[in-house]
């Protein structure tokens, strides 16, 4: 092993670490634009068991609370809590990304009136309870699990996208004279500057016997 | 004939004022935007005997709806239907639905508007009355209306709390809706004869308190008319941290490979440098 050949290996040490730098900066040069994540896709749910609920009529002004949900065309399947207002007056979001919750100012699902159930489409890094959410389709079905056993069915009638900034709050939280539920998550571009979507995905839902 | 005539055309002149209202009455904003709109059908007349009710696409003579033996006091739940002309009419119960209806009425329902269709006064004189349903109540507020369905009281006067819903409201009639504060709250009626019932009024809610004749005295009926969020929350949902959002991948690795390639090559550099050069 003579100096001829350090000397050679040398250059040749030059020579690549001269071509992985420009890989290098050819690659960082070729990762400025966001990519899509992908996620594996579910498998639907079987259809929950338990009595199903009559359809709300006008005479009934009490139903049992909401306690669990589940939607089988999306692979749903959540205990709900309790949401409130924040202190700004929006709507509270469920504590843990993994969990659906129903709005304690809203009816009850299986009443009469708009009952809304809020859930996050993303955590910091992966998907939340409602990320499939604006893959539901009308006639799709959803239960909610009530306190005394019951489900009330819903059928989807309209998946919606709004920008956040013309939110229809009269068509998704206003009066209605059958018994109808709301879904909401979020959707749309992120905002990384803000660190929040710029849009809601909204799913409309009428009971069914 | 000509009495049946004369009931149809008061019938649909009642319904007059309650179609213009619809026109600017509150809608369902979601409703509207999907073109439908809502129909309950009730029997308030206390002498007139169960009937069948239909409910007609204008110039369909086959029945969208049928409820069959519908008794004093029956309310049926909201329908949905496709905002159009509809006919509805009244048979005696058990009727061929080809005989000519008992009474009937033209009914023009509205995208995201609620109607109630009530057979109202005494049989003598029943009349269909198609009452426009309100949708909407001022934030934090209830609506309640009255309608006096006793014969045995003829005047009825109706309070909320404190507050008078309806005074000496006739039989047949219809008192327009009031706001009110919600609560748990005494609503009495007083006719000759006094009752009271203590119900559970939430914000955003909508109610109509049937008056009816029953067993003993009157009978106070708690019907909800549409509810929403007591308070709507402001704006939309912060229902995301962006960990699925499309994003930039992290430059990291190809950092690291510039680093690595800039050390080996300058490693490499360095060894030219010092490295003394061969004799030959």
């Amino acid at each position: 092993m003579g100096l001829l050949s350090t000397r050679r290996f040398a250059a040749a040490a030059l020579g690549a670490g001269l071509l992985v730098t420009v890989a290098g900066v050819t690659g960082l040069a070729m990762t400025r634009h966001p990519v899509a994540a992908h996620f594996d896709t579910v498998s639907e749910l079987p259809v929950p068991v338990g009595p199903i609920a009559a359809v709300a009529r006008s005479q009934d002004v009490k139903a049992p609370l909401p306690v669990a949900l589940t939607i089988p065309a999306i692979g749903v399947q959540t205990s709900l809590v309790k949401l409130g207002l924040t202190a700004a007056g929006a709507l509270q979001v469920p504590p843990s990304t993994t969990v659906a919750g129903w709005y304690t100012g809203s009816p009850r699902p299986g009443a009469i009136g708009s009952a809304v159930i809020a859930g996050h489409i993303d955590s910091y890094s992966g998907p939340g309870v409602f990320f499939r959410l604006s893959q539901l389709r009308p006639g799709d079905h959803v239960y909610v699990r009530r306190a005394d056993g019951t489900l009330a069915v819903f059928r989807v009638t309209a998946v919606r996208s709004y920008a956040k900034n013309q939110f229809p709050t009269q068509a998704v939280y206003g009066a209605t004279p059958d018994a109808e539920l709301r879904l909401i998550t979020c959707g749309g571009t992120f905002d990384s500057q803000t660190g929040s979507y710029l849009g809601n995905t909204v799913v409309f839902a009428v009971q069914v016997g | 004939m000509k009495i049946l005539g004369f009931i149809r055309w008061t019938a649909i002149l009642l319904a007059m004022p309650a179609l213009l209202l619809g026109i600017f009455g509150a809608s369902s904003a979601s409703a509207a935007s999907s073109g439908i709109g809502w129909v309950r059908l009730a029997h308030f007349s206390p002498n007139t005997p169960a009937v069948d009710v239909y409910l007609y696409s204008f110039g369909d003579s086959s029945a969208e709806l049928v409820l069959h033996h519908v008794a004093y006091g029956t309310v049926s739940p909201y329908e949905s239907l496709s905002a159009g002309e509809y006919t509805v009419a009244m048979r005696p119960a058990g009727a061929a639905p080809t005989t000519a209806p008992a009474i009937s009425a033209s009914l023009a329902v509205t995208a995201g508007h609620s109607y109630t269709v009530a057979g109202l006064g005494p049989e003598s004189g029943l009349r269909l009355a198609v009452l426009d349903d309100q949708l909407t109540t001022p934030p934090g507020k209830a609506v309640v209306r009255v309608i006096q369905a006793s014969l045995q009281d003829h005047v009825v006067t109706v309070s909320y709390a404190a507050k008078s819903l309806a005074h000496n409201l006739a039989f047949g009639s219809v008192a327009a809706y009031q706001t009110v504060d919600p609560g748990t709250v005494t609503v009495t009626a007083t006719g000759a004869s006094e009752t009271s019932a203590t119900l559970d009024i939430a914000a955003g809610t909508v109610h109509t308190l049937v008056i009816l004749d029953g067993a003993q005295g009157l009978e106070i009926d708690n019907l909800v008319d549409a509810a929403g969020s007591a308070v709507p929350p402001a704006g939309g949902a912060a229902t995301g941290f962006g960990g699925t959002a499309p994003r930039v991948p992290s430059p990291a690795p190809w950092l690291l490979l510039v680093v690595a390639g800039l050390l080996v090559a300058g490693a490499g550099g360095l060894g030219l440098r010092w490295l003394p050069r061969s004799r030959a």
